[in-house]
Formats: C-alpha cells, structure tokens, sequence
C-alpha cells in the first residue's frame, strides 16, 4: 500500500463484492486498493458452500462475461456440479456447483494477488473522508489517511453487526470476526438512510458423526457442467456426493418446546428476515400442517469433515441445536463443530444510489452488496462487479455505466434495488425478470461480452474465444437457413418419424421452429453436416431458432416503451408543480427521485395517465428553459 | 412488471373523437402507424390523403357495419403528427362499438383517455402554451374513464374477471414456484396439477367472454318478427321504426309466401325484422304453408309484434288471432300487441295491456306513438341503451378478456408439444399482466409472496 499516491479506486471490504468490485477497477487499469480486515478471509464463503443455483446462476455467468472472478473460482474448487430445471427450458436452467470452502478461498486469493494494478492491505477502516459531499479517502483503525478519487463500501453484515444464538447475543460480523461499529457509526452520521435486516446459518456438523449408510445420497451431473465460458472440466477437483435426511415431529416437538429461547419469537431480533430462507423455527411454525422437510447435508469440501446441513438455519439456544440435529436420521450421533446463529446487520436503503450504484449524497462514493439489502454471494459478487467498474468511470470523468433489465439479471437486480428498494435480504429469482427468455446462462457472453470488452475488463484470450464462437453461430445458423430439404429425399425420409411427411420444400430452419423436431436430431443423420465442433455453438444455433418468435416479442416489448424509458428527468424537479398529479404520486415520486420516466414507471402506484402528465410537464419545463436562456 | 405504464409510442390507438351521447353521426379517430392498414382493410378502399370518401365498412366476414364518410391523414400533416385516420359514421353506439372492435381486431388498441392530444403535444402539434389544459384533459379523463371503467364492472361480470384473476395468480404460484424452487420436493409442473387448472381458467374466460359480448344478440342482430293482416300498415311501420338508420339491404323473396327480411337499426341496436306476409286465418293450402313458416320464424325469435288494423279490426280480432299463432310459452312475454291507424280511430298514443300482452296505440303514418312504441321494444328485450362512457369501457375489458385468453390458449398449446415451463410461464405472464388491466397489476414481487405464504420453500 502507498500512501504517498492518490488512489483511482479504494474498495472497503474482501468477501464476494469487494473482491469483484477490486479485480474490475484494476482489469480496466485504475491504480486499486483493497482494504480487508483480515487477508486470510479473502473470498471466504460465510454461509453455504455453494455457488449458483435458478437466477443465481445466471448472474455468475454474467459476472464471468465481464471477465469477473466467480465462476472461474469456482470451476476451480467445485466439488458438485448440477444443471437444475434441466427439463423447462433454457432460461431457466442454472448451474449450481457445491464448493469446497478452502480450494474456493485460494482461488480467489490467487486471482487478486496475480492481478496487476492492485494493493491489498490488511487494515480495518473507520472512517470516510468526506469534503464537501465528495469522497476524498479513508481513514483506517491505525489512524492511516488514505487518499483516492473513489471508495466503494463492500462491508456485508459488518455493519452494526449482533449476532444472536438463543437469548444470548454479542456483536460480530460474522462468526469468529468483529463488526465495523465505528464505519457504522459514521455512516449513520452521514444521515444515509439505514435500515435492520436479519439473516440465520444453520449450526455445522462433523462429518465422521454422521451415519451416511440410511441416507439418500445426490450426486452431481455427469458430463460435469461448467460454469464459466473459460473453464472446463479438468479444472474440476475430484467430485463428492451430498447426502438428504428430514426433520420430523421430534424434531419440531423440540423446536416448538425451545420458542421461549428464541431471539425471534421472543421479539428480541427486530430486523427483517428473508421469506425464501426461512429459519427452521419459522418452518415449523407457519407450516404447521408439514410433518417433515427436507435437508441437505453439503459438505464444506475434499479436506475437512466439516459438514453444512441446508435447511436448518437456526437461533435456538445451543442444546437446542444439539437436540434438533440429533433428531434426524444418520444424525443420531452427531457432533455440531459450530453453533448457528442468527445475524442483524445494518443496511443502507439502495433507493440513495444511482443505477451505477453511486452515492447520490456522496459523490465517488460507491456501495455493493449486502450493504445494500441483498444477500448472496453472487448477488454481492454482481454488485461489486458493476460498482468496481464505475468508481473507474468516476474517477476518470467518464459516463456511467448501467445495464437495462433487458441485458442482464445485473440490470434487473440493480433497478430493483434502486427503484424500489427492499423491505427483506433481496435475493434474485428468474420471476423477476420480465425478460427471462433473453437472459440465459448460455447466452450472458453474446450479451455481455463485446460490452465487458469496450468497458476494458476482458482479456484477449476470453475476447477472441468470443468472437469465434459468435461467428460459427452464425456461420452455422446461415448454413441452416439455406439447406433446403426435398420431400422424398433420403433426407425427408431420416426425418419423416419427428415430422412426418413434408409436402414441399422446407429449409432446416424452417423445420426446426417445429416444436417436434430439435437440434440434436439433425445431428443424427450425417449427410445434413458438417455440425460445428463446439457443444456451446450447436446450443445456441438450437436455442435461437427454436424461441425466435418469443425473443422477438420481448425485443418488441423493449422497442415499444424505449421512446420514452430513457428520458431523463431533472434532479431538483417539483413534482408538486406538475399539474394534475394527485398529491400521493407527487410524494412517491419526491420520495424516490426516479432518475428517468422509466424509473418513475416501476414506482409501485405509478398510472398511465401521471406519466402522461410528468411527460407533458417535462417538454414544457424544457420550452421555457429554452425560452429564458 | 410495470412497464405497460410507459406509453407505447409505436401503437396505433382508436377512440371514439365525437362527443359522448348518442347523435347522428359519430367520429372514430385512429392514429398510428398501422393506420392505413387498417382502413384500408375495413374500408375496402385506398383512400387518398385529405380527402372526404363514402366507404362501406365491413367486419371480418364482409359483414356491413355502415356507411361512413372516411378522411386519411399522412404524418406529418395530421393532428397528432402520425399517420391518422377519422371514420364519420352514424351515431349508433352498437355501430361505432363494431366499428371500434373492427379496428382492435386489426391492430390497433383503445386509446388512452386524453392520448390523442397527448400524441399531438409531445410530437410538437400543439402550442406548448396549452400544456395545462391537456394536462387538465387527461386528468379530468382519466378520472371519468375509471368512473366508467367501474360502473362497466358491476354485478356478476366484475366477480367473474375477479375469480379468473385470482385463478391466474393461483396458477402462476405453481408455475414459478416450480421453476424459481426446483429443488423443494413437489413438482407441479409434471403432476398434471396446472394443466387441469389451466384449462379451468381457459374455460371461465370462454363463459365470460361469451357473456360480455353484451349478448350475442347485440352483436349479429336480433330478430323481430312482425305479424299481421297485409293491410294493417306494416311497411310504413318498418319505414318508421328504422328511420334515418335504414338499413340497404332488402332480401328478395322466393315467392310470395317466403319471409321478408329487413335490416333496420333501432336505436343503434341493428334488427333483423321478419316480415310473415300473410299471418291470418286461412284454410288455404298455400297459405297453410306460410303459416307454419310464420310460426317457425315465431318460434325462434327475440320478439313479436303483432300488427292489428286499429280502424277495422276489434279486440275480439285480436284474441282470435293470437289463438291462431299458439304463441310457444317463452314468447309470450316478448309479444307486443301494435294498434295501427289511431289517426283514423282517433285515439290517443298510449301503452297498456291487453289479454296480457303488452299493447300500444300508435299511427305509423302520422307518426304517433311510434317513440313509445320503441321504447316498449326495448324495454321488451332487455336493453338500455348504455351511458357512452360505459360501453367504451366495456369494450375495452372484452379486447383484455379476449387477449387474455388467446394467451392461455398458446399457453396450453404451447406446453403441451414443448413442455417447457419457461414458455407456458411466459404466456401466463402476458395474459396476467393484461388482466391486471382491469383487477390491477400483480407485481413480480407479490408472487414471490404468494408462493413464500403456501410454499415452504428454503433448502
């Protein structure tokens, strides 16, 4: 670490967002500075050892278009790899890889260590040094004054953090580290608007006390998926089985007789939890009509027995625990090696930042992550990934850079975040993408990539591999599309069991829009090739074709509200002064200061008809601008 | 999500521009860029630019509407600085509802209240002075069109679109529970579940649609029949009863004993009315024929005016002749007794009954009466003329019902032969989210809610 130069970029914090966020600036060749707490925590995995998963999934191949760190690391440390929704579509399949914890934490520590243009110093920070509404550095807990043009805050559940195990509590930011109370303190004093949020981690178990040999076991998808466009299977380290057992009405007896214990039904816990990741305790409670669930026994990696058990996040005092997991089948004899606890964290609501994640009260101030309400690591990891990139453009006096919800799930979260805020840990879901079709795993590098590398974050290698595949898609489509297919050829007889007889001349491409015959077919019968070598090709060739007509309606959906989505609406605009608008809306729109008509459209209460009336106000506020000037 | 609240610039939106109410004639206003399609497909006819053309306008089946007086505008020439089109035809809110569903048919959409001077002023065809007061027109429309919107959503109509609404959310729940949760242990996707719940949801639209259409009777017609002595006055009656809205086309019977139909609009509601030439008594074979033919056309009817000579026949006439046609039992409240030629008999024009019938004294000649006599008409079939407002809400809900389903059925289609989640996901959303239109719009995150409050989802 220098102190005798001015930072481009300091990113506060190493879990998933900061280290996305601290490899971007220093890809696009910003002088970066990474402040951690503790270096041996780089890229630690805090909750589950798992990467990926429906919607979550689809942001790590999106952070790997931008050349980002994810999905490489875990290619290289995933000891479990799946493709979930196999069978409903390509928009919605996802892959999820188990990880092992310390093969995961070397990877990433290996990246940022390797990365040119980037310091990494061990120093807890504890202030801000802001001039005049613009950051001008930090100040670490050793009274060091670090100076840069940009800060980005990646400080996850550290924040204010207490931890809670039954009615005991203390503070920490995650099990075993100190929470930034000091940051947190000046934040709150920076009269940001902040929030309580709570999440929970199930206790951990050793391993060598678990009786496997009753217990379901599910094994990873064999070819072995591969998450990052760059990656491949002999990346993967050997591969390693999960195994299921249930709860049951033991187990809920010893829940329901504990709930006098817990910090959460005794309402000593006032921060919101996530509906989807609900604590066991809340399970039990409002599904009272189930008499088991499923869990999932992960384990945390190839050289430790330390074993995660998915569904049984808790805050029951210890014996609690103990008795609860000893409920279970094969658990009998368990060992908890950690207890599970419930965290409260503060939050900033994300409804202060711009779409490229800026502060709006701060200028160069950035903020990713769980700091912002979501939670995940891929969730963070994508955050940190886009704020890493405008710190960059900040302190380069360049235009910010946003995605729309109709390039990425990266768009869609960052306009959820920022236009409507969240009342729980946001968490991204495919159902919040009204573009789903369009935003696949397969295709994040067609959509991404050429930006990634415009923006200066992707390398040659990755940049060239993309141009190829793009150019044998298309190559390979054209070919398709001018292959014709004669009735009573040999041809049209190889196909005639998927699609019957054909009455005149078809082209391939033209059969294959028929729901009944698929890509793979084709590939059967030799004389309709050559076929590109690459699986990803001939996937996408399949994707495209098949969903046109559906793609093409969403583009159309886009074309149709673009007019006027983009418009820009002016900072200190008077919503009151807006004729005909009722003076709800005028408050909601005061109070969220949507940066354009699109935003304002998403405001929950938004009509038809107040957009009409912002729309009509706008182009009379700029004809009497113009008429002053 | 919320998108459908930016305006869609690239639509071609109708409404109707004359004022509400029913008068002679009434103005359709299309703007956009599938204007010119769209009359030229209704119309038959390539008009050319700012020029006033008598068109026929058809629907689908080459079906007359009306005869309207049609003007085409080329961008930038026009009011709203798009392509735009103005169709001039009569007063009528039935006609000018098919004319409006004519054009929906075609492409365009409902226009918003106030969107036509909306369009004008942000394309620059307005004095930007006049902002406020088209500020002021969309708020003041706005809110009459929502008044309207709920006074069209009364009763039975509003329940069902409700139940369809939650049905859909319902369905929705399982569909992107399925895909978000795959790893939760039920899958509704391969249990048959949504599938059957699908086609529920498919087959209450159907039912709704059906009923919204303001009774298909509205739509094709009803079908009056007039019986009498050949002398009792029935053509200068029908003269009278379809006044300017003289229907063209006159049907030219096989023989004298076949029916004579006319096409007549009363009121704006079009009729289909069923002249049996000779209803008397006769033993005639010949007539005997025509007889049975007239009790036919009774029979399957929508009502039955039952012309009599006030002058020369008597109430004992009546009766006999009523007896003689055996009216079938659900006819028997939809006969309105007419009694002619009150200017020779010097009665008074009034409404009462007789032998259980409705009855009303009338002159078609002098034309007396003839206004309580439509009344009495209308009253008989169960229609009121609607308030302007409503009806275009009505019609607007029927375009979102019937995109609704045409959406569920890609839907079931769709997954049936793919059986991809993701695609039926996607039509349920398109049809949701018009629905939404009208119950108001589910976003992505009350879902999420829904299925947090069933599920017990989290691994």
């Amino acid at each position: 670490m220098d102190l005798s130069i001015t930072y481009d970029v300091i990113v506060v914090g190493g879990g998933h967002a900061g280290t996305e966020a601290a490899l971007a600036a220093a890809r696009m060749g910003a002088t970066t500075l990474l402040l951690t707490h503790n270096i041996e925590t780089l890229g630690q995995m805090s909750c589950n050892p798992a990467i990926g998963g429906i919607g979550k999934g689809h942001l790590v191949r999106e952070i790997d278009a931008f050349g980002g760190a994810m999905a490489l690391a875990t290619d290289q440390a995933g000891i479990q790899f799946r493709i979930l929704n196999a069978s409903k579509g390509p928009a919605v399949r996802a892959t999820r890889a188990q990880a092992d914890r310390l093969l995961y934490k070397q990877a990433i520590r290996s990246m940022l260590e390797n990365q040119a243009n980037l310091h990494i110093f061990q120093q807890a920070v504890e202030d801000l040094i802001v001039q005049q509404h613009k950051i001008h550095g930090v100040v670490t807990q050793m009274g060091l004054r670090i100076h840069a043009k940009t800060v980005v805050l990646t400080t996850g559940t550290f924040l204010g953090g207490k931890i809670h195990i039954g009615l005991e509590q203390y503070q920490g930011g995650r099990a075993g580290d100190p929470p930034a109370n000091a940051l947190a303190a000046r934040l709150r004093d920076l009269n940001l608007p902040v929030g309580r949020l709570k999440t929970g981690t199930p206790p951990r178990i050793d391993g060598r006390s678990i009786d496997y040999s009753e217990l379901a076991e599910q094994w990873g998808d064999n070819p072995q998926p591969i998450f990052s466009f760059m990656g491949s299977a002999a990346m993967h380290p050997a591969q390693i089985a999960c195994h299921i057992t249930h709860t049951n009405e033991k187990t809920h007896d010893i829940i329901r007789a504990s709930l006098d214990k817990s910090p959460m039904y005794t309402g000593v816990i006032e921060g919101v939890g996530p509906r989807y990741c609900p604590s066991i305790e809340d399970k039990v409670m409002r599904f009272a009509d189930k008499n088991s669930h499923q869990i999932f026994l992960e384990p945390e990696g190839l050289t430790t027995h330390e074993v995660y058990p998915n569904g049984i996040s808790t805050s029951l005092p210890y014996e609690a625990q103990l008795a609860l997991v000893r409920s279970m089948k094969g658990c009998e004899q368990a060992n908890i090696l950690r207890p599970g606890y419930a965290i409260e964290y503060d939050y900033f609501d994300p409804r202060a930042l711009t779409p490229s994640l800026a502060c709006k009260a701060i200028a160069g101030l950035y903020f990713a992550g769980q700091i912002n309400g979501t939670t995940g690591y891929e969730e963070a990891g994508a955050q940190g990934l886009l704020a890493g990139i405008n710190a960059v453009l900040y302190s380069r006096e360049q235009t910010p850079f946003t995605l729309g919800r109709e390039q990425a799930y990266l768009g869609v979260m960052i306009d959820d975040l920022t236009t409507l805020g969240t009342q729980e840990p946001y968490r991204m879901f495919t159902s919040r993408a009204e573009y789903r079709l369009q935003l696949r795993e397969d295709n994040a590098d067609l959509r991404l990539t050429e930006i990634a590398y415009q923006l200066g974050l992707v390398d040659a290698t990755r940049y060239a591999a993309f141009m190829k595949k793009q150019i044998d898609i298309q190559n390979e489509k054209a070919r398709i599309a001018t292959h014709w297919v004669l009735p009573n050829s040999d041809i049209s007889r190889a196909l005639q069991p998927h699609i019957g007889d054909i009455s005149r001349e078809y082209n391939l491409e033209d059969l294959l829009k028929r729901p009944e015959l698929d890509y793979p077919v084709l590939k059967t019968i030799e004389s309709l090739g050559p076929f590109p070598d690459s699986e990803a090709v001939c996937e996408q060739v399949a994707i495209q074709i098949k969903y046109q007509g559906y793609i093409d309606r969403q583009e159309e959906e886009v074309e149709r509200h673009k007019k006027y989505a983009h418009l820009t609406l002016p900072k200190q605009l008077d919503y009151r002064q807006v004729i005909g608008l009722s003076h709800e809306v005028a408050e909601k729109l005061a109070k969220n200061q949507p940066l354009t008509i699109g935003h304002a459209a998403r405001i929950q209460g938004m009509t038809p008809a107040a957009i009409s009336l912002l729309l009509i106000h706008l182009k009379k506020h700029a004809y009497d601008q113009r008429q002053s000037a | 999500m919320s998108s459908h609240v930016l305006p869609e610039t690239e639509d071609t939106i109708v409404a109707l521009a004359s004022a509400p109410g029913r008068a002679g004639v009434g103005v359709l206003r299309l703007s956009g860029k599938q204007t010119f399609d769209i009359l030229k497909q209704i119309t038959n006819n390539t008009p050319s630019p700012r020029h006033a053309h008598l068109c026929i306008c058809r629907d689908k089946h080459g079906e007359i509407l009306d005869h309207a007086l049609v003007l085409w505008f080329p961008a930038p020439h026009s009011f709203t600085g798009e392509d735009v089109a103005e169709i001039q035809a009569h007063g009528s809110p039935v006609v000018l509802d098919l004319l409006i569903a004519r054009c929906i048919e075609l492409g365009a959409r409902m226009a918003r209240p106030g969107e036509f001077s909306e369009r004008a002023f942000l394309n620059d065809k307005m004095d930007l002075a006049q902002a406020e007061a088209i500020a002021d027109l969309i708020d003041s429309s706005s809110a009459q069109a929502a008044k309207s919107a709920i006074r069209s959503l009364t009763g039975d109509f509003s329940a069902h679109i409700h139940a369809i609404a939650a049905r859909l959310l319902h369905l929705r729940m399982y569909v992107e529970a399925a895909i978000d949760f795959p790893e939760e242990e039920v899958d509704f996707l391969s249990d048959g579940v949504v599938l059957q719940q699908l086609e529920t949801a498919i087959n209450l639209l159907q039912q709704l649609l059906n009923q919204a259409q303001l009774g298909a009777m509205l739509r094709e017609g009803m079908t009056v029949v007039l019986a009498g002595a050949p002398n009792a006055g029935k053509s200068s009656l029908l003269n009278r009863l379809s006044g300017d809205d003289r229907a063209i086309v006159t049907e030219i019977p096989g023989t004298t004993r076949d029916l004579l139909r006319e096409h007549i609009n009363i009121a704006g509601v079009p009729m289909t009315v069923i002249d049996t030439a000779g209803l008397h008594d006769s033993q005639d074979i010949v007539e005997q024929e025509g007889m049975k033919r007239a009790k036919h056309a009774v029979s399957h009817a929508d009502l039955c005016l039952l012309l009599i000579d006030g002058h020369k026949q008597t109430e004992r006439d009546v009766i006999k002749l009523l007896a003689n046609i055996d009216l079938p039992k659900d006819m028997q409240a939809k006969t309105i007794i007419v009694i002619n030629k009150i200017d020779l008999s010097e009665e008074h024009p009034h409404v009462d009954t007789l032998n259980q019938h409705a009855c009303v004294w009338i002159s078609a000649k002098e034309n007396q009466g003839i206004d309580l006599l439509i009344k009495l008409l209308l009253d008989t079939i169960g229609f009121h003329p609607p308030q302007e407002g409503v009806f275009l809400a009505r019609r607007r809900h029927i375009t979102i019902l019937q995109i609704c389903y045409d959406r569920l059925t890609t839907a079931m289609h769709q997954f049936n032969k793919l059986k991809a989640g993701e695609l039926l996901a996607e039509d349920l959303r398109l049809a949701h989210d018009k629905l939404g239109e009208i119950t108001g719009r589910v976003s992505s995150d009350d879902l999420l809610g829904a299925i947090f409050s069933q599920f017990c989802i989290g691994k």
